[in-house]
């Protein structure tokens, strides 16, 4: 039976003048799962080691870096860089200039800000030619400039004016005017602009400006190009430092987030003034090499204690699949991990899985799409490597269902299939029924054998077998009644009554509520001919209403094509969720809940970096 | 044209299956709801979430399973 990797619990424990070199050794070899030591009454965590400000230090500023410049890509797993120092000044001197690039544009950008908000008030001036600086504060004279409500009234105040002063000078474009007037008359000339709805623009905002307006919007201007061309060389020039030091940034941060978790590790361990102690976890074919190694390179001055995992140890399992399997591991991720005692059913998901899908969706075109589609995007997105590989394999089997169903797009390519989903409802529902029963029989003996192994026989035999004999009872009632086999009907029952009581000396009243579930779990596994059906019956609308459209003139044999493309495409993407979530749900629902705990800790060795790698 | 009673047997599988698709729908929404919100708290219970979510929809298979046999009446 498939199960986890066995794994050794182990304490290291040594001298400080060991501490740095097996720390460095535990972090090439990455097999020690290591279990963080809390603070108690013995022993505190340890300090890190010297120099750990200054990784940290620098591996912030390379992170604000790669996110200042946008810096995207693949961390590279790198063998080092050409020094810290070397690094240090690098970085600092691309800090200096990034900063000097980025304060250029704000200023620049906040410069042309300014220049459009002043012109926009300078344009009001027209061809008004007074000097801008001699709108400003005098003894014996008042400046006004502003709006009028509207431009006739112009005539109307100069006529006015001759009767409160002959001593001022009035200038205007439309409805805005300069207006000088001695000091003395400036209230009655306030108040007879006032009545004529005057609103005054700010003149302070003029103070430093000289020359006539429009001299100054051609200056502004001028100005604003300059900025906006300096805007765009800086611009690329941040473009070139990015280009330049992509490489060099992105290798910098994995190097030290490297180094760093060597330099960090003390954290993790406890320690006293003299000695330090790792606990963790190691799979047990790695254990005595790395003893050995850890021993040589501490010149045998530290101790190594390990011992079997006990059943209360939270223990962090490394799955042990073959090759082909391995992908499958997602769905345990997405789930949970089996503890280090129960059966790892990764490899059985490996045989099921494909098959639900395939039978869901098959169809040799729908499969050939999705191989292509899902090949293509298992390049485009590394990362879903793992999730890409199982849809990929599905396709794959929904091939093979397609040449037993008869189906490319839809169309029946063989006349007599071995099975026509569209016709042969009940054949199919038959058979998921079958597959169904037999899928959470099989998950009733994985369970025993797990519950046999954590619980002892004769519980496992009353909380497992019991469930067999309960269908071996329906079965038997339900041939004997319709005259199948020569039995009378209350064999059926003595095997029901017999499940009856294992369940009770089992699971308790609990187990007698749930006996109505296998009925439903069975059933649920109809769903297979259900979505294949609901998938096969769309496609074939699609196909007819293209034919319908087929025999048009040749605008609608386009559309035709259309709908066929559009159609098929929807179709497939609705096939490919449905295949894909339904038969997730029937492992992770009917079958996982016939054997399957679960709730361990995924092993992670200390030194094994998460690259994204595993999983979506 | 099909009969009366055909046509009463057609409906009576519509029912079957669309009342009970109603009937998960309602279930799964607040259950999704309530997975989707765990989940953005802690998100390794996509798998649980996921469970739990989907457990009404066996409802839908009944409502197929007994529209099937309704419809087998037609015949």
């Amino acid at each position: 039976m498939p199960r986890p990797f066995s794994m050794k619990k182990v304490i290291i424990t040594g001298p400080h003048s060991v501490f740095e070199k097996v720390v460095k050794e535990l972090h090439d070899m990455k097999v020690l799962h290591v279990v963080d030591h809390s603070k108690n009454e013995l022993a505190d965590i340890g300090k890190p080691f010297a120099d750990s400000q200054r990784y940290s230090e620098l591996l912030v500023k390379a992170r604000a870096l790669i996110s200042a410049l946008g810096v995207t890509g693949e961390r590279k797993r790198s063998n080092g860089i050409n020094g810290i120092e070397e690094a240090e000044i690098r970085i600092r001197n691309l800090g200096n200039e990034l900063n000097g690039v980025l304060h250029q544009i704000k200023e620049d950008d906040e410069t042309i800000s300014k220049n459009e908000s002043m012109k926009k008030e300078l344009l009001a001036f027209g061809s008004i030619n007074v000097p801008l600086e001699h709108l400003a504060e005098y003894k014996s004279l008042n400046v006004f400039a502003g709006n009028l409500k509207d431009a006739e009234s112009i005539d109307n105040i100069k006529k006015k004016l001759k009767n409160i002063t002959d001593k001022s000078l009035f200038e205007h474009e439309s409805s805005f005017f300069v207006f000088f007037v001695e000091s003395k008359k400036k209230e009655e000339t306030l108040k007879l602009l006032n009545s004529h709805g005057f609103k005054p623009i700010q003149l302070s905002n003029f103070g430093s400006l000289k020359g006539t307006a429009n001299s100054n919007i051609s200056r502004m201007e001028h100005e604003s190009n300059d900025c906006l061309s300096r805007k765009i060389e800086l611009t690329k020039r941040l473009e070139r430092m990015k280009i330049d030091n992509a490489e060099f940034l992105l290798k910098t941060e994995s190097h030290l987030s490297k180094e760093l978790e060597k330099l960090e590790a003390p954290l993790k361990c406890a320690s006293t003034e003299s000695c330090f102690l790792v606990k963790g976890w190691v799979p047990e074919n790695d254990l005595f090499q790395s003893i050995e190694n850890l021993e040589k390179v501490s010149g045998g001055k530290i101790h190594v204690w390990y011992d079997a995992p006990k059943s209360s140890d939270n223990v962090p399992v490394k799955l042990n699949n073959i090759n082909p399997a391995k992908p499958f591991e997602f769905f345990l991720d997405l789930y949970s991990f089996p503890t280090f005692k129960e059966i790892d059913p990764t490899f059985f998901v490996f045989l099921t899985f494909p098959l639900f899908f395939g039978m869901m969706l098959g169809d040799v075109g729908y499969g050939l799409v999705g191989m292509v589609l899902f090949w293509f995007l298992k390049r485009k997105i590394k990362s879903a490597k793992n999730l890409f590989n199982i849809l990929i394999v599905s396709s794959f089997v929904s091939i093979l269902f397609g040449f037993l169903f008869g189906e490319i797009f839809g169309y029946e390519f063989i006349e007599h299939p071995v099975i026509n989903r569209a016709h042969d409802i009940l054949t199919l529902m038959i058979i998921s029924v079958i597959i169904g029963a037999v899928h959470l029989n099989f998950g009733f003996i994985l369970g025993f054998i797990n519950e046999r192994k954590s619980h002892g026989l004769m519980h496992a035999i009353n909380t497992k077998l019991s469930w067999i004999v309960l269908q071996i009872g329906i079965v038997l009632i339900g041939l004997s009644l319709s005259n199948l086999i020569n039995l009378p009907w209350y064999t059926g029952a003595g095997f029901l009554a017999l499940s009856v009581i294992m369940l009770i000396k089992g699971e308790g009243i609990r187990g007698v509520i749930e006996l109505p579930s296998i009925l439903s779990n069975i059933l649920s596994y109809v769903r297979i001919m259900a979505i294949g059906l609901s998938s096969v019956i769309l496609a074939l609308i699609i196909n007819e209403s293209a034919s319908e459209f087929f025999k048009g003139g040749p605008l609608l044999i386009i559309i035709g094509v259309l709908l066929l493309i559009v159609g098929h495409a929807v179709n497939i993407m609705l096939g490919f969720l449905g295949s894909f979530l339904h038969s997730l749900r029937l492992h992770y629902v009917e079958y996982f809940s016939k054997f399957f705990h679960g709730g361990a800790k995924k092993y992670v060795p200390f030194g094994y970096l998460n690259n994204g790698n595993n999983g979506a | 044209m099909v009969d009366m009673g055909t046509g009463l047997i057609a409906v009576g599988a519509g029912l079957a299956i669309g009342i009970s698709a109603i009937a998960a729908a309602l279930a799964e929404s607040t259950i999704g709801a309530a997975a989707v919100g765990a989940m953005a708290e802690k998100e390794e219970l996509f798998g649980k979430g996921l469970i739990l979510t989907v457990i009404p929809e066996t409802l839908v298979i009944f409502g197929l399973v007994i529209a099937y046999l309704i419809l087998q009446m037609a015949k």
